[in-house]
Order: structure tokens, then C-alpha cells, then sequence
């Protein structure tokens, strides 16, 4: 267990801090603010090395990681980490200085946190970054525990981090939701949140040590499907993921010694979430407390830090107060312990809710729950049963006609086409992101009877909205800090796409957005992978990305300031088990940082070239521009070791480079199984060529490995 | 019997009306709605225009920018966007540059 916060670095700090109820609130100090005096946060006061080029987050996340990976004997398999900021500080200080470069830029995307991480203890993946807003950091640790429960990891480093920033400080006072007097959770005079920043990480693992350890006994995801950022006011969303956290864990409401609220101090939070906690846990709840008016909100760190107080709770007896609480709210009739409470506690449930109406419920417990054994038996494969993509060519028929005439798809597809179809009201302040994904989810559901509609989504993206966070950040500067638009806020958060989504479908089940660069599809994909239960309601894949002039070059490595940009993505529609019929999509291969024997082992996995001759009649490789020299080196190698001799299109040319497009060759890919045809301008005799029931393997390559098989069920 | 000074209150008052038509369907993007539909008394949020909770605060930072009104709380804001009504008078209550 690493944490760092403005509470203390490591777990005794943070207990000494809890134990005390000390207030640790200060007014802002890292950048200057318009605001006098300026509000007050939990900012982390630490050494950081100046000549690490690592931004803020990335550092707070490694001091949790070091922490949590102390006296760890092995390397853990996998990392999940929860983040909404990743190098937004730096970058936005570049880009109000005039001063942004790529190089300046490059520890900018969300999943380059997990990647410091993933360097720093030398692990190779699978890595995923989940982006839930504020609910990142339960998410993450929901996902993590999927990995161990179905025999993907051994060992899971999981948690989250998140520094503070302009973005989100200007973001939430521009929404009213900072209390000037500091966060004063269920307080009948509250008036907001406080700001904060810090990271936790737990490192989660099978085995069971030989010291007595904590358990994450089970979690629970939904959406509430109702608001970008109002809660359901009766707080049915938050009552169902306690019930699916309960139900996971296996174990009554009675069990619960404790809850950790998310208690943000907003009027809108604590009134649905403590309606919450009364309608699951009736007029005699255990006792309840949150701990932002302590530390304040660290967003995506918040959940994970949240589990490691918990974690301190079980270990010390101990309920945390409630710190700024001085009256009953008559609205929520609840009064929290405004001292801590030394009694014996064995399980903790902590909530995490977040914009996009995203809830998350971890139950952390000492007592011998549910075996942690590997679940390791047969699921049935993935099934495809719609899809949808969309390119500079147009929607999906236009995509595929192009595609399959030999034509380029590369481009910027007009806004009038790509929205078409959409509800104008709900479109009316939604950006490019969220307008190609929802369009995306649109096509790929319309046709679909209601028993097949998803109700879970699982959305890829490599950068987040970049309209709403490039004009939320020029008129921040513009105005000197007075007028940036509360809705491009809203709207910059990386699951703001996928929130609408939810609402367009009224899917209320998990709703989760990773983000990792040209890998934020296959995250999505794996996130899909352990989300999906056997018989259970469909989910929705997607993949987007948005082609920004200025910030796309900037970030994304692949794209060049000179070209022409090309931005879209795909979405499938995906069932476990069933009776429908339609191809299977599989993560064969996700790794990061592939070394010099990587396509040995990677075919080694797969059978040796001669099955792989066998089981594929084409292959799409992605080639990102950025990554150009690893990528092709790695495609020289397998086509000399595999010997492959059928079609291999290189997609990126073609459909452009964007960070998603893997989703685009993923829903390219499901059209040429179910037409069981190669199209022509691929094959070498310039005639469609059938694949007899082979597959398609969808191949990426370059900084990270990944192998994703289509094939006919 | 109307003061002059009361009669140009109102003439005011009906031009600033006029002007924050014209506006909210403008900032909000308010795609089936006209200015003529809005009503002046009316529930201005949560009804059938369609303007919920974040377009509240998108109108505050015009309010802000283009009259120099401040609604630096939720409370205050509920209050004052009630309908156009409150919202006009509002403004000719605090703005620097009204007559008042």
C-alpha cells in the first residue's frame, strides 16, 4: 500500500493525519490564481527531482508506487491506474507561455502516468489507464480485481493519481462547486468541494501473504445515465453500485462497519448520496464519514486513497471524522462523527461517483471472503453482433466502399454527416469527441432489438475531448482567468463521450473510458474482456479520437503539423455467450515496451507461423507514423518468422493516423469476416479473395505489442 | 400614472429582454428554439427550452462579461434565472452601467 496526499506520504502519516482529524486545507500555492485570496486545496508538499522530466502526477504516482512495491519480491503483472489530469499542468503552462513543443508535450496523455510506473518496476503489461472522472480510482481497482478473479494476473499494482491543475481549478469554480471556506461534507452550509491532489496504490495479489493483509472483497460499477454532472437525486445510481459491490462481495448490508462516503461537499453529492446510503441501509446506517473536508477532493486519486483510509480504518479501529462538519442538514437529517471513533472495524464499503453520472463501490475487508483463487475456467468468446465506424470517408458504408474500392478513407469528416441522426438538443453543446462517439454508438445500436441494447460501454480514447480542452484553456488565459466556459469544463473530461453515451442508450450498467495512446482501443477492449459476465446484457466497444489542429500534432507523435489530419473510430457491439450469432473479437496480445524477441514469443503464443498461416487469411497492421522504425522493424520480423503469405494492409495508411484507428481496423475487420472476402486492391491477383473461415488478426505494433483476432464464431 | 423616469425603466427593461433572447438562443445554441419563444415570466430553467444547471453557469459568465453582473454562487443564481423577468431586473438592479 503506497499513498501520498496532502495528509502525509505513506500509510502512517496518512493514519497519524486520520487519527487527529487534522485539516490539512491550505489556500493554492503551486501557480498563481485570480482569486484573492486564493482557495484553498490539498496540495502535496514534496521533494520532486528537478531533473526528472516526469510532470506532477507522474511523480506523485511513483512516490505511491515505490511505497506500495517496497519489499515486493517480483515484478507485478499488470497496472491499473486511474488519472484525469496526467501532464495537463505542464502542458497548459507551455501553452499559455506560447512555449508548447512536442518534446515539452510528450508526458502529456493520461496513460503515460501507468507508463512511468510500468518503466520505474520494469512491467511489461498488460498496463490499463482508466479515466472515470472522479470515480477513476474505484474503477481502476473494480478492473484490477476482474484481472485476478479471471487468471490474466497474479499480481495487480492498481490505484490512481492525479495533481492539481488550472484545468481542474478553474474548471470547478467556473462550476460553482469549490466551497471558498474549504469542503464541509453534509454540513448544511456547504457549498462546494475543495480541490486536492495526491496518489495511492495497492498492490493486489492472489497469493495470500503470509502477514495478515487486507481483502478487496468486491465492487460495483453503474451510470446513472441522467447528467453530465448532476447526480439522480434520489441516488439510484449510487444505490446500484453499492448493491452490485454487496452482491460481489457476497455479503449483506448488516456486514458493513463503515462507510466511506465520496462526501465532495457539493449540495447536489451529499444529498443523492446520503439518500443512497438510507435507502439500502434504512434509518440505522453503520456509521458514515468522508474525508474530503480533511484533504480535500484529489479526483482520480481519490478513490484510492479512499481504499487505503479504509484500509487504515480496519487496521487502526478507527472512523475517520468528518471534518468540517458543524450542522444537520435537514434535507439529509445525518450527522457524521466530527471526532474520530475508536471502534473495531472488519469491512469498509467507499464510494467513489464521478461526471457522466459514473459510480464506483469498493468493499475492503479482514475477513476471509470469497476465495481470491484465480477463476481461470472457459468463458465463451466475445461476440460481435453490430458495429459501426466512421472516417474521412464517411460513415460506415462509405468507410467500407472506400476501403474495399481502394480508395483513402484519411480525413476530417464533415460535421453535419457525422452528426446526422443525433438528437440536435442534446449535440447542441457537445464538441467533436463526443459527437463522433455518439454517432459511433447511434449506428451501431439502432438496428438492435431492445433485449440486445448495451447497457455497459467501454470507450478507447488517446486524447480525450481536445476542442473542449483547448478552448476551455484559451479562454482561460484570454481572460486572465475570469471567463473560461464552464461547459467546455464538462465537456474536456475524458468520459464525457462516453457519460453522453449513456444517456443516448439510458445504459446504466459500467460505464468505463481508458485512455493510452495508440493503445487506448485495445484497453478498452481488455476493460470490455473483464466487464463482460457470461449471459449478461450486451456491451458497447468503441474506439474515437478527434483530429485538433493544434493539439493533435502537439501531443500525438504520430500526427504531423503539416499533413492533413484524419480523426474517427469504430464501435462493436459485443455479447458473452448468447445465441446470437456473429464474429468473435479476442485480445490475443497487449504488451508494453516490447523487446528485441517479442515477435518470437508473440508467434510462439500463437502456435508458430504455421498455425498462424492456418488461422488468418489477412492481416491489418498498425504502423504508427510515430513509432515508424520499432514498427517496421517488428513487421520485418514476423513476416520472416511466420512466413505469412496472405494479404497484410498497413490500415494507418489508409484510414489515417489517429490514436484510435485500431478501433476503425477492428470494425474493418468484422465487415471482411462477415463478408468471409479479402477485398481486392489487397490481394495479390486483384480479385476479391475469399478466407474460406480464416481469420483476420488485427496487429499493432511499435512502442506497444498488441494482437487482436476476428474470426468466425 | 407612469413616472418618465419609470416609463424609461420600462423601456429599458423590454430592451434588455429583447437582448437576452437573442443571447441565450445565441450562447446556449439552442437548436429548435427562437428568440420569440422564451418566455418573459415564465420557468426559464429545467422546462421545456431545455436549459439545465450548466447553461445557467454559461449565461452567468455573459452576465458577467457583458454587464459586469456577478453570480458568484449557485443559490444566488437559482434566484436570479427564475425567468427572464428576474433575470432583466437583475441586471438593472446591479449592472454599472444601468441607470441605477
Amino acid at each position: 500500500m503506497g499513498v501520498i496526499s496532502a495528509m502525509g506520504c505513506g500509510a502512517s502519516e496518512t493514519a497519524d493525519a486520520l487519527k487527529q482529524a487534522r485539516c490539512v486545507l491550505r489556500p493554492i500555492s503551486l501557480f498563481e490564481v485570480a482569486d484573492n485570496p486564493p482557495l484553498p486545496v490539498g496540495q502535496v508538499e514534496f521533494k520532486s527531482d528537478p531533473s526528472s522530466p516526469l510532470p506532477r502526477t507522474h511523480c506523485l504516482a511513483c512516490i505511491a508506487a515505490d511505497q506500495a512495491l517496497a519489499g515486493a519480491s517480483a515484478i507485478p503483472d499488470a497496472i491499473v491506474l486511474g488519472v484525469t489530469t496526467g501532464g495537463i499542468l505542464t502542458t497548459e503552462a507551455l501553452l499559455e507561455k506560447g512555449a508548447a513543443t512536442p518534446e515539452g508535450c510528450r508526458h502529456h496523455g493520461l496513460g503515460s502516468v501507468a507508463e512511468a510506473l510500468a518503466n520505474r518496476c520494469e512491467c511489461t503489461g498488460p498496463i490499463i489507464t482508466v479515466s472515470t472522472a472522479c470515480s477513476s480510482g474505484g474503477v481502476a481497482l473494480f478492473l484490477a480485481m476482474e484481472m485476478l478473479r479471471n487468471g490474466m494476473a497474479q499480481s495487480v499494482l492498481a490505484g490512481g493519481a492525479d495533481a492539481l491543475s488550472r484545468l481542474t481549478y478553474y474548471g470547478f469554480r467556473s462550476l460553482q462547486l469549490i466551497d471558498p471556506l474549504g469542503a464541509r461534507p453534509l454540513d448544511r452550509e456547504r457549498r462546494g468541494l475543495s480541490l486536492a491532489e495526491g496518489a495511492a496504490l495497492l498492490l493486489l495479489t492472489t497469493e495470500r501473504p503470509a502477514k495478515k493483509a487486507l481483502q478487496l472483497l468486491g465492487a460495483g460499477l453503474s451510470c446513472d445515465a441522467h447528467h453530465a454532472t448532476a447526480p439522480l437525486a434520489d441516488g439510484r445510481g449510487a444505490v446500484a453500485a453499492m448493491e452490485a459491490a454487496l452482491a460481489d462481495a457476497e455479503i449483506q448490508p448488516t456486514s458493513i462497519d463503515y462507510i466511506n462516503l465520496h462526501g465532495t461537499g457539493t449540495s447536489d453529492n451529499d444529498l443523492a448520496e446520503v439518500r443512497a446510503v438510507q435507502s439500502l441501509f434504512g434509518d440505522c446506517p453503520p456509521p458514515i464519514s468522508s474525508i474530503k473536508g480533511a484533504m480535500g477532493h484529489a479526483l482520480a486519486a481519490a478513490g484510492a486513497i479512499e481504499a487505503v483510509a479504509a484500509a487504515i480504518a480496519i487496521d487502526h479501529g478507527v472512523i475517520p471524522a468528518n471534518v468540517g462538519f458543524a450542522a444537520v442538514d435537514p434535507a439529509l437529517n445525518i450527522e457524521p462523527p466530527t471526532a474520530p471513533q475508536h471502534i473495531p472495524i472488519a469491512t469498509v464499503l467507499s464510494n467513489s461517483f464521478g461526471f457522466g453520472g459514473n459510480n464506483a463501490a469498493v468493499i475492503i475487508g479482514d475477513s476471509q471472503g470469497p476465495s481470491y483463487e484465480a477463476q481461470n475456467t472457459h468463458r465463451p468468446p466475445l461476440t460481435v453482433i453490430a458495429s459501426a465506424c466512421l472516417t474521412g470517408a464517411g460513415r460506415t458504408r462509405e468507410t467500407w466502399n472506400s476501403f474495399a474500392g481502394g480508395r483513402m478513407c484519411s480525413g476530417r469528416l464533415d460535421d453535419k454527416t457525422a452528426t446526422e441522426g443525433l438528437p440536435p438538443r442534446t449535440v447542441r453543446r457537445l464538441k467533436r469527441l463526443p459527437r463522433l462517439a455518439m454517432a459511433l454508438a447511434a449506428e451501431a445500436c439502432h438496428a438492435l432489438p431492445d433485449e440486445s441494447k448495451p447497457t455497459a460501454v467501454s470507450f478507447g480514447t488517446a486524447w480525450g475531448p481536445l476542442s473542449e480542452t483547448y478552448d476551455f484553456l484559451q479562454q482561460l488565459f484570454e481572460s486572465d482567468g475570469k471567463f473560461p466556459s464552464p461547459t467546455d469544463f464538462v465537456g474536456s473530461v475524458h468520459n464525457a463521450p462516453a457519460g453522453q453515451i449513456a444517456m443516448l442508450l439510458d445504459a446504466k450498467g459500467a460505464n468505463v473510458t481508458t485512455s493510452g495512446g495508440n493503445v487506448s482501443f485495445e484497453q478498452a477492449l481488455l476493460a470490455a474482456d473483464l466487464l463482460a459476465r457470461p449471459e449478461a446484457n450486451a456491451i458497447l466497444l468503441l474506439g474515437a479520437d478527434e483530429a485538433h489542429p493544434v493539439l493533435a500534432p502537439l501531443l500525438d507523435a504520430s500526427v504531423n503539423a503539416g499533413e492533413a489530419l484524419a480523426d474517427g473510430g469504430g464501435a462493436l457491439v459485443l455479447e458473452r455467450g448468447g445465441n446470437r450469432r456473429g464474429p468473435t473479437v479476442t485480445l490475443l496480445e497487449y504488451q508494453f515496451a516490447p523487446g528485441p524477441n517479442c515477435i518470437t514469443e508473440l508467434l510462439d503464443r500463437m502456435g508458430g507461423g504455421d498455425a498462424v498461416r492456418r488461422d488468418y487469411g489477412a492481416i491489418l497492421v498498425g504502423l504508427p507514423a510515430g513509432e515508424r522504425i520499432a514498427a517496421d522493424r517488428q513487421l520485418k520480423d514476423f513476416m520472416m518468422q511466420s512466413g505469412f503469405n496472405n494479404p497484410v494492409v498497413d490500415y494507418r495508411s489508409i484510414i489515417g493516423q489517429f490514436g484510435s484507428a485500431s478501433a476503425t481496423a477492428a470494425v474493418l475487420a468484422v465487415q471482411m469476416i462477415e463478408r468471409d472476402s479479402v477485398p481486392a486492391p489487397f490481394t495479390s491477383n486483384g480479385a476479391d479473395k475469399p478466407l474460406g473461415g480464416k481469420g483476420v488478426l488485427i496487429l499493432g505494433l511499435g512502442a506497444y505489442l498488441s494482437a487482436v483476432r476476428v474470426a468466425q464464431q | 400614472m407612469h413616472t418618465p423616469e419609470q416609463h424609461a425603466m420600462d423601456v429599458n427593461m423590454d430592451e434588455l429582454i429583447e437582448e437576452l433572447k437573442v443571447k441565450i438562443v445565441e450562447i446556449l445554441n439552442l437548436p429548435d428554439v427562437t428568440p420569440a419563444d422564451i418566455p418573459v415570466e415564465g420557468r426559464l430553467v429545467g422546462g421545456d427550452l431545455g436549459i439545465d444547471s450548466i447553461d445557467v453557469l454559461e449565461l452567468v459568465i455573459m452576465l458577467h462579461k457583458d454587464y459586469g453582473v456577478v453570480i458568484d454562487n449557485r443559490e444566488l443564481g437559482a434566484q436570479v434565472f427564475a425567468s427572464l423577468q428576474t433575470l432583466a431586473a437583475y441586471i438593472l438592479e446591479k449592472s454599472p452601467g444601468s441607470a441605477n
